[in-house]
């Protein structure tokens, strides 16, 4: 048995190895070097990557990026909860509802956000809309800022939230629920006291399945949020691209690794040793 | 159907050329056309800014050939040996470029690049603004609030402020870099948005009144509406000539001088700029330009708008930290 | 709790709404005459212009050709892993594919650009569909691992047990017994990891060659230039082919 084991997970060590290991070895030894004289690494040696980001400027846009990945993960609750509820209590036709949500999902996620500037500009759908109901009259301004940016990640991201909420409300058992009815208790009550409590693993994976991709995106800020916005991703982006310096760009990249680490480490249990 | 493509290549037994350009930056036909008398193949890919094509050709394995730096990135480019020698005897049509593209700032014996097409940076707007833009300090106007964007391009956006403060788009003044840093901040509640060629739909149908724009993009949005004019801001304005280079990792290097003589032609050039919407450095191909193209006035502008143009230079590498740095702040602000 | 139904069911409605009316406005306006938001007539010229265009229909078979590459090996591999999980727990492993799972997908494609690079200098080879290819599979394999345990968690492993008792070797045991078992979370894993493989933009364009322009690269190019309804037709066309994909894996994930 042990044989055959090793053989099996023999294929995955060596592409976790090269492909995902020595990789990131690299970036970190980038980390440490010096940005070339026009662009690029070289030597010295030096922590100054990693100073340069104690800089309030930096600390802000880590703080920035925390508020609206916060923000796109607590609307992914609120909007995803009752959605997860509502299919977990669905009998036969759980998995249709469910495939509903993976759905749109799995089309292409330029698209998706590509669909989303397309609705909230000044000319778009939305503005025209309300305009011919004759409810404004000057279009409103709901693209390029970070609420548009928010709305795209949202919108991206909702199933990573449903799906382990689903998970979780799908294995509760009903007859707590029974129990506390008989107790008196009025749904909302219930709701509050037993499901949401109960549901604790489940909205800890969805949220840090949400908030995690979100802290770093990079596309979603560019394209909905015109520019305006800087997250981590952005600034990531920036580095290795207009400024050519690889060394700053690379610190900046294992920071967030290093936080998405602190993250898993505090909010992920290790409950079984498989994965999820 | 792809498959099909594929089995094709591989009984293609033409010799093959990788040309890596900017989008919308060629005639339809001067591919087939030069496919067609040389009997090469010619795989064409696009990129939208000098950063991707960096990106991809810094580790000198990228498999391109032939790739089109603005002027500001083949020196950069030299220092960390990207280039390959251009062997002017090959390119007898040298001689149709223009006089001041002949011996050029960044190349003066053009012993590493050709140069190719010309973009210039103003200001693009809707001619329902009364009175209509003239000076990059109209762009801190009032009355465009959130009705007008700036170019995403950090080199973009300081040189507009630095030439709205009279200086020079190049300076790399600490001073100078932060003032202009200052003004952009001003600007910023203004903003709409900081857009590049996206926003072109969106001054034609009016949501965007003004946009800081480069000239090639304008005259594209001019030809969808007559509502669109442009204009060169009278404090001077940023001019990027592009140039051709052949990388050093090409090993097709006599293939690509080819495609190089075949751009210089005056007939293809004309036939490149009028299709793109740019302005030529080739002389003898302007010649052979329509009228109305030749004298339009925001590709081909008169002698005193040309004076005040100024060539966007390399940054060294200290005021590019600090550039860099600047850009940073004025994006988080 | 019967009270909270008929709320939860507006609601639904609703969120599906929100899910999938932008989706269904996107391929709608695709058959729009005008380029813009004003609807001036029926028309299939923005499908016709997208297949007439060679570049984006070249980059759709690159998409293709790498997608299925990249699901071949990836399913195999992760298939594997997830076998060898569910006979013993691998922390190491599992903690890293995990990783690769959450790491922001820029960060992935600097650091195997980077890797590719770096290994250059030693091997004469260039970027190309191979790169992208490698790159798939290394960020396609948590995903196929997920799936294919999650099925297996529900195949009985005295099964195999009874196999090995009966005289069958290890590989006898996993071919005949687990496999068929397995079998549609495989394929459901496989038609996961082709869509991630077919979406992926991030870390395609910066591992990407000359001749390995992807369906997504070419999208992303489009519509940063404007507003243009062919991006609408491909995203249509892409909607409805992905979500036949995932309804028939979906239909066999519950067999």
């Amino acid at each position: 048995m042990k044989r055959l084991r090793a053989w099996f997970l023999a294929p995955t060590w060596a592409v976790m190895l090269t492909l995902f290991v020595v990789p990131l070895a690299i970036i970190f030894a980038y980390s440490l070097l010096t940005r070339g004289t026009w662009g690029g690494i070289s030597q010295p040696w030096s922590l100054e990557s990693y100073r340069r980001l104690a800089d309030p400027i930096y600390l802000g846009i880590v703080w920035r990026s925390f508020w609206i990945a916060g923000a796109a993960t607590v609307l992914c609750l609120a909007l995803g909860f009752p959605l997860a509820l509502f299919i977990s209590r669905s009998g036969k036709r759980k998995n249709l509802y469910l495939s509903l949500v993976i759905l749109p999902f799995w089309t292409s996620f330029l698209v998706r956000t590509y669909a989303w500037m397309f609705l909230l500009r000044d000319t778009g759908l939305i503005n025209t809309a309300l305009q011919k109901l004759g409810l404004i009259h000057d279009p409103l301004p709901l693209l390029y800022n970070d609420g548009a940016v928010i709305v795209g990640l949202v919108y991206g991201y909702l199933p990573f939230m449903v799906l382990p909420l689903y998970a979780t409300l799908e294995r509760l058992d009903r007859n707590l629920l029974e129990a506390a009815a008989d107790l008196g208790a009025k749904p909302w009550v219930a709701l509050t006291r037993v499901i949401i409590p109960l549901s604790a693993p489940g909205i800890r994976a969805g949220a840090i399945l949400v908030f995690i991709p979100c802290l770093g995106a990079y596309l979603t800020p560019d394209l909905l949020g015109g520019g305006k916005t800087v997250m981590i991703g952005n600034l990531i982006q920036n580095q290795f691209t207009t400024a050519r310096d690889w060394p700053f760009g690379s610190a900046v990249s294992l920071t967030l690794m290093a936080i998405v680490l602190v993250l898993l480490l505090v909010f992920v249990r290790r409950e079984e040793g498989g994965l999820v | 159907m792809s498959a099909a493509g594929l089995a094709a290549c591989s009984r293609d037994r033409r010799p093959r050329l990788n040309i890596f350009n900017w989008s919308d930056y060629i005639a339809p036909d001067t591919v087939p056309k030069f496919e067609a008398e040389t009997g090469i193949r010619i795989r064409y890919g696009i990129y939208e800014s000098n950063e991707e094509m960096l990106a991809r050709v810094m580790g000198g394995n990228s498999g391109w050939d032939v790739v089109f730096p603005t002027d500001y990135i083949v020196k950069p480019m030299l220092a960390n040996d990207l280039l390959a020698p251009v062997h002017r005897e090959e390119l007898p049509d040298l001689a149709q470029l223009e006089p001041r593209f002949q011996r050029p700032d960044w190349d003066p014996d053009l012993k590493w690049s050709v140069p190719y097409m010309v973009i210039a940076a103003g200001i693009a707007y809707n001619r329902k603004l009364n009175p209509p833009p003239r000076t990059w300090a109209d762009m801190w106007d009032e009355r465009l609030r959130g009705r007008m964007t700036m170019l995403d391009d950090p080199f973009d956006v300081l040189g507009a402020c630095l030439k709205k403060l009279g200086l020079s788009v190049n300076s790399a003044d600490p001073g100078e870099l932060r003032r202009a840093q200052a003004e952009a901040i001003r600007q910023k509640p203004l903003l709409r948005a900081y857009l590049n060629a996206e926003v072109r739909d969106q001054l034609v149908s009016g949501d965007v009144m003004a946009a800081h724009m480069w000239n090639t993009t304008a005259q594209q949005a001019m030809d969808s509406s007559p509502d669109i004019g442009f204009a060169y801001p009278e404090e001077g304005y940023a001019v990027y000539p592009d140039c051709a280079v052949i990388l050093r990792e090409s090993k097709r290097q006599e293939l690509a001088h080819k495609f190089l003589h075949f751009l210089l032609r005056p007939d293809i050039a004309a036939a490149n700029a009028l299709a793109s919407r740019t302005t030529t450095t080739n002389a003898g191909a302007r010649k052979l330009l329509p009228p109305v193209f030749r004298d339009n006035p925001t590709l081909y502008p008169g002698p005193d708008v040309v004076a005040r143009g100024e060539w966007a230079k390399t940054v060294n590498p200290a005021p590019q930290r600090l550039r860099d740095r600047l850009w940073t702040e004025i994006k988080s602000a | 709790m019967k009270r909270l139904a008929a709320p939860l069911a507006i609601y639904a409605v609703l969120a599906y709404l929100f899910l999938h009316l932008p989706l269904l406005i996107l391929a709608g306006f695709s058959f729009n005459e005008s380029r813009f938001t004003v609807w001036r007539g029926f028309s299939l010229n923005w499908y016709r212009a997208a297949f007439q265009n060679q570049q984006l229909m070249e980059a759709a078979g690159n998409s293709l050709i790498i997608a299925i590459f990249a699901t071949i090996f990836a399913t195999i591999i992760g298939t594997l892993c997830a076998y060898g999980f569910w006979k013993r727990s691998s922390p190491v492993l599992a903690g890293s594919l995990y990783m690769s799972l959450v790491t922001p997908e820029i960060v992935s494609g600097i650091s195997l650009l980077a890797f590719y690079q770096w290994i250059f200098r030693f091997l004469r080879v260039q970027l190309g569909m191979h790169t992208v290819i490698l790159a798939h599979v290394s960020f396609s394999i948590a995903y196929v691992v997920i799936v294919v345990m999650a099925r297996l968690r529900t195949v009985d492993a005295s099964l195999e047990e009874a196999a090995l008792d009966l005289g069958a070797n290890e590989w006898q045991a996993f071919r005949y017994v687990t496999l068929p078992a397995i079998l549609p979370g495989i394929i459901a894993a496989a038609m996961l990891a082709f869509t991630v493989s077919f979406d992926d933009y991030v870390i395609t364009s910066m591992v990407a060659g000359v001749d390995s322009e992807t369906l997504p690269m070419v999208i992303y190019a489009i519509a940063r230039r404007g507003v243009n309804p062919v991006v609408n037709a491909i995203s249509a066309l892409i909607v409805v082919g992905f979500g036949s994909l995932i309804l028939i894996s979906e239909r066999l994930r519950a067999a």
